[in-house]
């Protein structure tokens, strides 16, 4: 679905990301783990478009979009949840997930992206907050809204960027049962997380990072096994 | 919405209305009101995508200069028209040019094509330099209320804009620019586009407000024309009215146009003293304008 080749980000003397090789399969939630400053974000932003790379190359559905604006990626199926919900303070829940019905395919008409809407809202939970100020929701709230702002594109991939990051754990236990509904809807997710429960609990594939580069892949146990991964975490036992 | 056609309908019907000796008086007063709050409803739409521009003094002169200069040959609503385009052409010069500033560093830039603007059509000889342009009247002059009208047609118009804008798609994606570009193009929108349509149609209006005030006046000079008192004037008639509304800047304009002329009848140049308070407390009381008192929540259709 999802094929990275190669990809590399450099600030100044600094290397985000050094020749990172990634695949997402069809159907599959990925996870992406990595201590901080391992360049998880900066996968993202390059994935949705909000970087260039300095090289690689990055598929989606098997066309190139290494050099698509973001909204072109968003239009081919390729939505994005922030880390920092930023959602649009001055519009209610219901204009902010409108935008993203409205916009996340072109030429949506208004009759046709208030039913995406309607839908939307229903699953995310945010029905009884359609008509709240989005700068007047909790952080629970906001965190949904990010997520249900990302379904109104209608992807076929997900990117979540800790989108758990903050909850408390009964909270947390609840958005790991909201991305199981999306996955089983048919929506592919590739997420970044630090809290390891939800990692086990949701990814069927675990990717580690560290200083930029992919140290190693395989299913939660595999990895949690791996010697790389430990010293990544815990530093060099010497 | 009810109050815009009301406003316009009584716009309409004003020079029937038996006004006694101050007749020519108010009459021109109001067509002036007419222009700057279509003035100030163009600057809104282009503030809508998160823009503030200090050029809508310029699209101004632009599109008064350019139609006083093919009025004659072309007839005055092919000018007029001419002037609109000529504006809006600038504008998306400017706007290609500033797609990447925000804020301030936009606003600086757009002052600066102002007084660039200004600059050019002092020196140059086709617009009569700093000596300034005689100007024909509307239709030749065969129709007395000819420019009266003409203003009613332009405020209309950017009301019209303004309204339709406010319930099309289009509102969405611009409020979605202003509150967070970066996020707005990851949900899809095309924040180019819509910056540069925005920037289009609004100078396109602005244009099309200055070609009338130069059938108004008769007589053009790059101090007048090109003045940025002008744009300051839409801006401040904006945020008094209401930002991101239709009600807002059209009923700023014309309580501010008149409460500005009265004072200055009244006071002479002290009218800038009151003027100013009356600003200061208005942004101190009414954070949303005057549309705020009438608050209701969202981006809103006020």
């Amino acid at each position: 679905m999802l094929s990275v080749q190669g990809l590399s980000k450099r600030f100044g003397g600094v290397v985000a990301a050094s020749k990172v090789h990634l695949q997402v399969k069809p159907g599959e939630i990925l996870a992406v783990i990595g201590p901080n400053g391992a360049g998880k974000s900066t996968l993202l932003n390059l994935l949705s478009g909000l970087l260039r790379p300095d090289e690689g190359r990055i598929e989606f559905l098997g066309k190139e979009i290494t050099q698509a604006p973001p909204e072109v990626r968003t239009w081919k199926g390729l939505g994005r949840a922030f880390q920092i919900v930023q959602p649009f303070p001055e519009m209610t829940v219901w204009e902010n997930l409108l935008v993203g019905a409205l916009y996340g395919k072109p030429n949506t008409s208004l009759r046709v992206a208030e039913q995406v809407v309607k839908e939307v809202i229903g699953l995310t939970g945010l029905l009884s907050k359609a008509q709240t100020l989005a700068g007047e929701l909790t952080l629970l709230e906001d965190k949904r809204l990010e997520l249900a702002r990302a379904l109104c594109t209608r992807p076929r991939l997900l990117l979540l960027d800790e989108v758990m990051a903050g909850l408390r754990p009964a909270e947390a236990l609840e958005a790991v049962e909201l991305v199981r509904r999306i996955r089983d809807s048919g929506v592919t997710v590739l997420f970044i997380e630090h809290l390891m429960p939800v990692v086990q609990a949701l990814a069927d594939r675990v990717v580690v990072m560290d200083y930029g580069q992919v140290i190693a892949e395989g299913t939660y146990h595999e990895v949690a096994a791996n010697p790389k991964v430990r010293e990544a975490y815990l530093g060099r036992a010497s | 919405m009810i109050l815009a056609g009301l406003l316009l309908l009584l716009a309409l019907v004003l020079p029937g209305l038996p006004l006694g000796e101050w007749r020519a008086f108010l009459l021109d007063t109001a067509q002036f009101a007419f222009l700057i709050s279509a003035l100030a409803l163009a600057w809104d739409l282009l503030a809508r995508t998160g823009q503030l521009s200090l050029a809508h003094g310029a699209f101004f002169g632009l599109g008064a200069y350019a139609a006083a200069l093919t009025a004659p040959p072309m007839g005055t609503l092919l000018a007029l028209l001419i002037g609109g385009i000529v504006a809006a052409s600038f504008s998306l010069l400017l706007g290609l040019a500033t797609l990447r500033l925000h804020g301030m560093y936009f606003a600086i830039a757009t002052l600066a094509f102002s007084e660039v603007m200004r600059t050019l059509v002092l020196k140059a000889t086709f617009t009569g330099g700093a000596i300034g342009l005689p100007v024909q009247p509307a239709f030749g002059g065969a129709l007395p209320l000819g420019s009266y009208y003409l203003a009613v047609a332009v405020l209309a118009l950017a009301t019209g804009v303004s309204l339709l804008l406010g319930k099309s798609r289009l509102h969405y994606a611009m409020a979605a620019t202003r509150q967070g570009e970066a996020v707005a193009r990851v949900l899809g929108v095309p924040v180019v586009r819509v910056k540069l349509l925005a920037f289009m149609i609004s100078a396109f209006l602005a244009g099309l407000a200055g070609g009338v005030y130069a059938m108004k006046t008769l007589f053009l000079s790059p101090y007048d024309a090109f003045g940025l008192g002008r744009a300051v004037e839409a801006l401040v008639i904006s945020i008094f009215g209401g930002l991101y509304t239709t009600t807002g800047p059209l009923l700023g304009g014309l309580i501010i146009v008149s409460l500005e002329t009265w004072l200055r009848l009244r006071i002479g140049e002290g009218y800038l003293v009151v003027y100013g308070v009356i600003l200061v407390l208005s942004i101190l009381f009414l954070p949303k304008g005057l549309v705020g008192l009438f608050h209701r929540k969202g981006v809103g259709h006020a």
